[in-house]
C-alpha cells in the first residue's frame, strides 16, 4: 500500500480550504489550488485569501495557527507543477460534473503515476464523473466525501469505483482513519451516499411534518432534540447553522438524481410550505446564522413562526411527550399529544426509509448508523433507534398502518439488529444471520474490552479493567465524569495494582470528556459548615494520592479527549505519559471558582515551564507564563495548543482518531514497561518575592484596566505567592512537598473567602463563573 | 571652553512592534546599519571616533551584552573606537549626547557617534525579568507605576480631556503624514535591509486618524480614565543616530554642522507623574543658556502620551504651533531608547531646514525624570 505523505485539494471553497486545513492539522503538507480570479492582481487570491480566513474563522478550522504554514497555496494555471509530487489529490470544486471533468483531463498531464485523485462530490456518482476518462485515471479514482467542519466531523464516506485499485482505497482507508482521524465508511457509489441519502430525506421530513402537525418551530426542535438524540440544536436549529440556502440545492440535486418511486421524491412537495417558507427566507437574507437570521434570530430569543412566516419572542416548549420521552423512544412515539404524533410520523418515515436502503446504499446496517452518527451527529444511528423500539413493536405497528415493513426488520422477525453475547457483539445481517462486530487490535472503545467480563475493582463513580496484556484501566463514570472521593478512592486502588500483578495502567474511557475537574460542591458543604481540617484534609488526601500515582512502580498513561479541566487535568499532570486526543481541552480552570489547582497541578506546570529548555532565560519568564495560563484559566483549543502550554510534554503522543487513542495508550504504556524507573524528584528555584511582586503590580494593572476584578486580585495573589515559591528566595531549593503545601495554603486561604463561596455556588446553580 | 555641534542625523524607519516590517531584525543589527549610515552620510573617518555611545532602556537579550560594542563590530567601526550602552530609559541616547558633549568639553574626545536603539518586539518592555524589590514596591509602589497610569494621573491632574487628548494625536498624525508624503523624512531615514527586503518607510502613521476612530477605543490602562492606544506612543522598532563633535573638529573637515549644543540639563520629578519630566528639565536648559521660553523657535517635546505632552505645554507655556513640526511619537512611534537622538537630531535639522535660532529638544522619563537639550543654529 502507498503511503499518503504529500495532498493537494483542488478547489478553496468553505469545503476545500478547510480539507486542506485538516490535512495540516494532521501534519501532513498540502497544496491548495483554485482559479484564477477575473483581472486578478494577485493571482492566488482564492485560495490566500481562503487560508486567511480560516485563521479567523470560529470554530477553528485549525487545530494550530501555525499549521497553515504546511499549505502551500496557489491557482490552477500557474502551479500545476506543484502537484507532481503529490501523493492524494482532493477535488473539491463546484458540483458541475463537466467543469470537474475538465479538471480531471489537466490533471492526467501532471499527476505522477499512481497518485490517488478523488472527489468530495456529496451526491454526483462516481460513474459520472468518470465519462471519458482513460482507464488509467479511472484505477487511481474514488470519491472521499468529508463533513462540514472537515475538523470537526468525523463522517469520510470512501466509494470505489468499478476500476478503482483497491491499494489506493487502502490507502485512502488508512489515511482517513490513522492519520485524519476519521470514521472511514465505505459507501456504495448510489446517490447522496449514505449519510446525505438518509439525513437529506430526514431534514426535509422533520421540518415540512411540523406543519403538518401544527408544531412551533420550538415544540420541533425540542422533539427532535434530545429525546430523539440529534443534536441539541435540533432540526431548525441545524438548519440555521449550517445555512438555510443550502437546503434548496441539496434537495434539487437528490430528486434530481432519485427515482421517482423513492421515498424523498415522492414525500416532497415543491409548492409546499416548507419550500415556500424556505424561499421567502432566502429571498429576504434570513439564511440562518450567518444572515439576517433563520427560523431563529437575536441569539435564539426571536422565533419565527411557521403559520405567518413573521419573528415573535421564543416560548418554552411545553409538550407532555417530551417529559414522557425520559422514558424511552417508545414512550416519545407512544404518547397521545401532537408532539407523539409528530414523532411516530417522523421516526417510523425516515427509520423505514433507512431500514428499506439495506442493501441499496450498504449491504450491512452498521455502516449505516456509523454514518449517521457521525456524519450527522445523531445519538443513536436509525438502526440502533429500531432496536430502542423493538423490531416486533415497529414492525406490528407499520403493519397495523397498512405500511411496508422494510426486509431487515422483516428478516429480524422479533429478534433485535443488534446483540452481545459473552465478550462479542453482533449485527443481523439481511440473510437472517447475525455477524461479528469485528474489532480491531489497535482500534477500540473501552465498552469492546468490558463486554462480558466483570471489572477488577469499582464503586459508583470508577470502576478498573483488565484490558489485557497484563494493562488495567482506569474508567471514571460520575456525571461529566467529575472528580470526587469515589474516583478518588480507585486511583489510589489503581496505583497499587502492580501487586496484583499488572505491568501498567491506563486512565481512560469512552466518555466524551475525560473529566471536567473536581466536584466543588463537597467543598462548598465544608466550608459553609466550617469543616476547615476536613476539608484542607481533603486536599491533602488528593495531593498525596496523585502523587503516589505519579511514583508508582509501573507505568501509567492517561488517555485524553474532549475535556481535561481543573482536578481532571491534574491527575494527567501526574501520569507517565499523556495520549491525546487530538482534540483535547486541557486547563487549570480552578480559579473560576475561586481557588487554585491544589492537586499538584501549580506545582507540576511550574515544574515543567521552569525546566523547559525552549524557554527565555531567567526566573521570570516560565513564572509569567504559567500565572497567566492559571490566573486566566486558558483552556487548550486542542492538543496542538496544549503541547505548547506544556500540559503535553514533548514525549506525550498526540492520535487523530478517537477510537484510537485508548489503544495507543495501551500501546504506550506497554512500551514503557521494560525497566521502567519511576520518575525523580524535582527540586527547584523559584522567584521569590521579588517575582511575586512583580506579579502583583501586573495583576493591579489588569484590576484598573477593568480586566481583574476585585477578587480575581485576590485568587491571582494567592496564585503568584505558590509560583513564585512562598517564602523562599531564589537561591534556596523549593521541593515538591514544598509546592503541595503552598498550594494546599493558597487553597485554604481562598475557600475561607466569602467571594470565593460566592464563585462556587454561582457556577454550581448557573454552570458559569461569577465575576465577582 | 569649546563648542559642541551636531553633525549629522540618521534613523531608522520606525514600525510597529510585532507587526512592523523590522519585527525580525535584531536590535544590534538594525542599529548598526543606522551607525553604518551615519558615517556614509557625514563623510566622516571612523579612525577619529572615540567612543560609540548606544542609548537603549531595555540593554538585554539581543540589545544586551554592551550592545554599543556589538554594533561597533557590525558597523565595521575601527577597533580603537570605544563603546559603552547608556541607561536612561527614554532619554538614553539624549544622555549619550549630553555625555559626548560633556567629554568634548572636558577635552576627552574630538568625535562621538551618539545612537540610540530599542526592539521592542524582541525584547520587551520591561525586560525579561522584571524582578521588583518587594519592601519597596509596597511603601512605594509610584517607584514601579506604570507609564499610562502616570499619563492618566496627568490628564487629572491638569484637567486635560479626552478630547484634547485626541486632538493631539490626531494633529501629530497628520503633521507626520504630511511629512512623509512631502518625502521630508527622506533624508533622514536610513533604508533598512532584511535579507532580500528593504524597509525605507515609517510604519505607525496613520493618515486616517480620525476623532470618530479615536473615540470609539477603550481606555488602555484605567477602564475610568482618558489615556487609549491611540493617544498614546505605540511600541515601536527602530534605531537612531547623531554625529556630535567639537565645533573645531566640523570646521576642520569643512562641514557646516546642524546646530550647536547650547545646554543640557536633566531633572528628577514624582515618578507617579513622571511625564511633566520636561518642565524643569527646559527650566534649568533655558537658564544655562540664559534663554527664555519665548526665544525657542522650534521645539521636539516627546509624545510618550498625549496627556502628558499637553501637561507639559500647559505648565511650561509652551506654544503648540512650535512643536513637533513634523510630527510627534504618537505619529512616529517610541522606541524608547532610540527617542532621544531621534528629536535632538530632528531639532537640529529643522533648525537649519526653518532657517530658526533655537531649539528644545525635551522627554519624560519612567521614575520620574526630565531630560532636555538647547541647540543653537550655526
Amino acid at each position: 500500500m502507498a503511503e499518503i505523505k504529500k495532498v493537494a485539494v483542488i478547489g478553496a471553497g468553505v469545503m476545500g480550504a478547510a480539507i486542506a486545513a485538516h490535512v495540516a492539522n494532521a501534519g501532513i503538507p498540502c497544496v491548495l489550488l483554485d482559479i484564477v480570479p477575473k483581472d486578478a492582481k494577485n493571482r492566488n487570491a482564492f485560495a490566500e485569501g481562503a487560508v486567511e480566513k480560516m485563521l479567523k474563522t470560529k470554530p477553528a478550522p485549525f487545530m494550530h495557527a501555525k499549521n497553515a504554514r504546511l499549505i502551500t497555496t496557489g491557482n490552477l494555471e500557474d502551479h500545476l507543477n506543484l502537484l507532481a509530487d503529490v501523493d492524494w489529490i482532493c477535488e473539491a470544486i463546484i458540483e458541475n460534473p463537466a467543469i470537474k471533468r475538465d479538471l480531471y483531463q489537466k490533471l492526467e498531464g501532471v499527476r505522477k503515476p499512481g497518485s490517488i485523485v478523488t472527489s468530495n462530490t456529496s451526491t454526483i456518482p462516481l460513474a459520472t464523473l468518470l465519462e471519458g476518462l482513460p482507464d488509467s485515471f479511472a484505477r487511481d479514482f474514488g470519491i472521499t466525501h468529508f463533513f462540514n467542519p472537515p475538523r470537526y466531523m468525523r463522517l469520510f464516506e470512501l466509494v470505489k469505483g468499478p476500476q478503482t485499485r483497491d491499494d489506493a482505497i487502502a490507502a485512502l482507508a488508512h489515511f482517513g482513519d490513522v492519520v485524519l482521524g476519521k470514521e472511514v465508511v465505505r459507501c456504495k457509489d448510489t446517490p447522496g451516499f449514505i449519510a446525505n441519502r438518509i439525513g437529506i430525506y430526514w431534514s426535509y421530513v422533520a421540518m415540512s411534518l411540523a406543519f403538518k402537525h401544527g408544531l412551533t418551530v420550538e415544540e420541533t426542535d425540542a422533539l427532535v432534540g434530545k429525546p430523539m438524540g440529534i443534536p441539541k440544536t435540533g432540526i431548525f436549529g441545524l438548519g440555521d447553522l449550517t445555512g438555510i440556502d443550502l437546503a434548496p440545492h441539496v434537495n434539487a440535486s437528490m430528486l434530481r438524481l432519485l427515482p421517482a418511486t423513492d421515498a424523498f421524491p415522492q414525500a416532497f412537495e415543491p409548492e409546499g410550505k416548507l419550500v415556500r417558507l424556505i424561499g421567502k427566507m432566502i429571498e429576504g437574507g434570513y439564511t440562518g446564522r450567518k444572515g439576517k437570521g433563520g427560523f431563529y434570530r437575536a441569539r435564539g430569543k426571536e422565533v419565527l413562526d411557521l403559520e405567518t412566516g413573521e419573528y415573535r419572542p421564543k416560548q418554552k416548549a411545553a409538550l407532555d411527550s417530551v417529559n414522557a420521552s425520559r422514558k424511552g423512544l417508545r414512550a416519545l412515539v407512544e404518547h397521545g399529544d401532537k408532539g407523539g404524533k409528530y414523532s411516530w410520523d417522523l421516526l417510523s418515515r425516515v427509520l423505514s426509509y433507512a431500514a428499506s436502503l439495506i442493501p441499496e446504499i450498504s449491504d450491512d446496517i452498521l455502516s449505516v448508523d456509523r454514518a449517521m452518527k457521525t456524519g450527522y451527529a445523531w445519538k443513536f444511528g436509525p438502526f440502533e433507534q429500531i432496536d430502542q423500539l423493538g423490531t416486533r413493536w415497529f414492525a406490528d405497528r407499520l403493519r397495523a398502518e397498512g405500511r411496508p415493513v422494510p426486509r431487515i426488520v422483516d428478516v429480524a422477525d422479533g429478534r433485535p439488529l443488534y446483540k452481545e453475547e459473552g465478550e462479542k457483539a453482533y449485527y443481523l445481517t439481511l440473510s437472517g444471520d447475525y455477524a461479528e462486530i469485528p474489532v480491531a487490535d489497535d482500534a477500540w472503545s473501552l465498552a469492546d474490552k468490558k463486554r462480558g467480563k466483570a471489572r477488577i475493582a469499582g464503586n459508583r463513580g470508577a470502576s478498573i479493567w483488565d484490558i489485557g496484556d497484563g494493562v488495567a484501566c482506569l474508567e471514571f463514570h460520575t456525571k461529566m465524569n467529575a472528580i470526587d472521593a469515589d474516583i478518588l478512592n480507585m486511583v489510589k486502588e489503581a496505583a497499587n495494582l502492580h501487586k496484583k500483578g499488572y505491568k501498567a495502567l491506563v486512565i481512560g474511557h469512552d466518555g466524551d470528556n475525560f473529566s471536567v475537574g473536581a466536584n466543588v460542591g463537597i467543598a462548598l458543604f465544608q466550608a459553609n459548615v466550617a469543616m476547615w481540617p476536613v476539608l484542607e484534609g481533603g486536599i491533602a488526601e488528593g495531593q498525596n494520592i496523585y502523587k503516589a500515582l505519579k511514583y508508582s512502580p509501573f507505568p501509567v498513561v492517561a488517555a485524553v479527549a474532549g475535556m481535561a479541566l481543573g482536578g481532571g487535568c491534574e491527575i494527567t499532570l501526574h501520569c507517565d505519559a499523556v495520549q491525546a486526543h487530538a482534540e483535547s481541552y486541557m486547563g487549570l480552570v480552578e480559579v473560576g471558582v475561586g481557588v487554585l489547582p491544589g492537586w499538584g497541578g501549580c506545582k507540576e506546570m511550574i515544574t515543567r515551564h521552569v525546566l523547559n529548555k525552549k524557554r527565555p532565560g531567567g526566573p521570570m519568564p516560565p513564572l509569567a507564563t504559567v500565572f497567566e495560563m492559571i490566573s486566566t484559566a486558558k483552556v487548550s483549543t486542542s492538543a496542538a495548543e496544549a503541547r505548547e502550554m506544556l500540559f503535553l510534554r514533548e514525549t506525550d503522543a498526540i492520535t487523530m482518531n478517537r477510537r484510537r487513542v485508548l489503544a495507543d495508550a495501551k500501546a504506550r504504556a506497554l512500551a514503557m514497561v521494560e525497566g521502567y524507573q519511576p520518575p525523580k524528584p524535582v527540586e527547584l528555584n523559584l522567584a521569590g518575592a521579588s517575582g511575586k511582586a512583580a506579579l502583583d503590580i501586573a495583576v493591579e494593572g489588569f484590576a484598573l484596566q477593568g480586566k481583574a476584578t476585585k477578587h480575581d486580585v485576590v485568587v491571582s495573589g494567592a496564585v503568584a505567592r505558590v509560583l513564585t515559591g512562598g517564602d523562599k528566595d531564589i537561591t534556596e531549593v523549593t521541593t515538591e512537598d514544598d509546592l503541595y503545601a503552598l498550594e494546599r495554603e493558597g487553597f485554604m486561604s481562598l475557600i475561607r473567602t466569602n467571594a470565593t463561596l460566592d464563585r462556587i455556588e454561582h457556577m454550581l446553580t448557573t454552570g458559569k463563573p461569577l465575576r465577582n | 571652553m569649546r563648542n559642541v555641534v551636531i553633525a549629522g542625523f540618521v534613523r531608522s524607519p520606525f514600525t510597529l512592534a510585532r507587526k512592523g516590517a523590522l519585527a525580525k531584525v535584531r536590535a544590534d543589527e538594525l542599529a548598526a546599519q543606522v551607525v553604518k549610515g551615519l558615517i556614509a552620510k557625514t563623510g566622516v573617518n571612523p579612525d577619529d571616533i572615540e567612543d560609540v555611545i548606544m542609548g537603549c532602556a531595555f540593554p538585554e537579550g539581543e540589545q544586551g551584552l554592551n550592545v554599543a560594542r556589538m554594533v561597533s563590530f557590525l558597523a565595521g567601526i575601527p577597533l580603537s573606537a570605544a563603546g559603552t550602552t547608556v541607561n536612561r530609559f527614554c532619554g538614553s541616547s539624549m544622555q549619550g549626547i549630553h555625555q559626548a558633549a560633556g567629554a568634548i568639553q572636558m577635552g576627552a574626545g574630538e568625535v562621538f557617534i551618539c545612537a540610540g536603539v530599542e526592539q521592542m518586539t524582541r525584547v520587551p518592555m520591561g525586560g525579561f525579568n522584571v524582578s521588583p524589590h518587594p519592601r519597596l514596591a509596597k511603601e512605594y509602589p509610584q517607584a514601579y507605576v506604570g507609564m499610562g497610569i502616570t499619563a492618566e494621573n496627568l490628564a487629572k491632574q491638569h484637567g486635560i480631556s479626552r478630547e484634547a487628548q485626541q486632538q493631539m494625536a490626531i494633529e501629530s498624525h497628520a503633521k507626520a503624514a504630511a511629512a512623509q508624503a512631502a518625502g521630508k523624512f527622506t533624508d533622514e531615514i536610513v533604508a533598512i535591509v532584511d535579507g532580500n527586503k528593504t524597509v525605507d518607510q515609517d510604519g505607525c502613521i496613520r493618515a486616517d486618524t480620525s476623532m470618530e476612530g479615536l473615540s470609539g477605543l477603550k481606555p488602555a490602562f484605567d477602564e475610568k480614565g482618558t489615556v487609549t492606544a491611540g493617544t498614546s506612543s505605540p511600541l515601536t522598532d527602530g534605531a537612531s543616530a547623531v554625529l556630535v563633535c567639537s565645533e573645531e573638529y566640523a570646521t576642520a573637515q569643512g562641514w557646516t554642522p546642524l546646530a550647536r549644543i547650547k545646554s543640557i540639563a536633566v531633572a528628577g520629578c514624582a515618578p507617579e507623574i513622571m511625564g511633566i519630566g520636561p518642565v524643569p528639565a527646559t527650566a534649568k536648559a533655558l537658564k544655562r543658556a540664559g534663554l527664555a521660553l519665548d526665544d525657542i523657535d522650534i521645539i521636539e517635546i516627546n509624545e510618550a502620551f498625549a496627556a502628558q505632552a499637553l501637561a507639559c505645554l500647559k505648565e511650561s507655556g509652551m506654544k503648540s504651533e512650535r512643536i513637533n513640526l513634523d510630527g510627534g511619537a504618537i505619529a512616529l512611534g517610541h522606541p524608547m531608547g532610540a527617542t532621544g537622538a531621534r528629536i535632538t537630531g530632528k531639532a537640529a535639522s529643522l533648525l537649519r531646514r526653518e532657517g530658526k535660532k533655537y531649539a528644545l529638544a525635551t522627554q519624560c522619563i519612567g521614575g520620574g525624570q526630565g531630560i532636555a537639550t538647547v541647540l543653537e543654529a550655526i
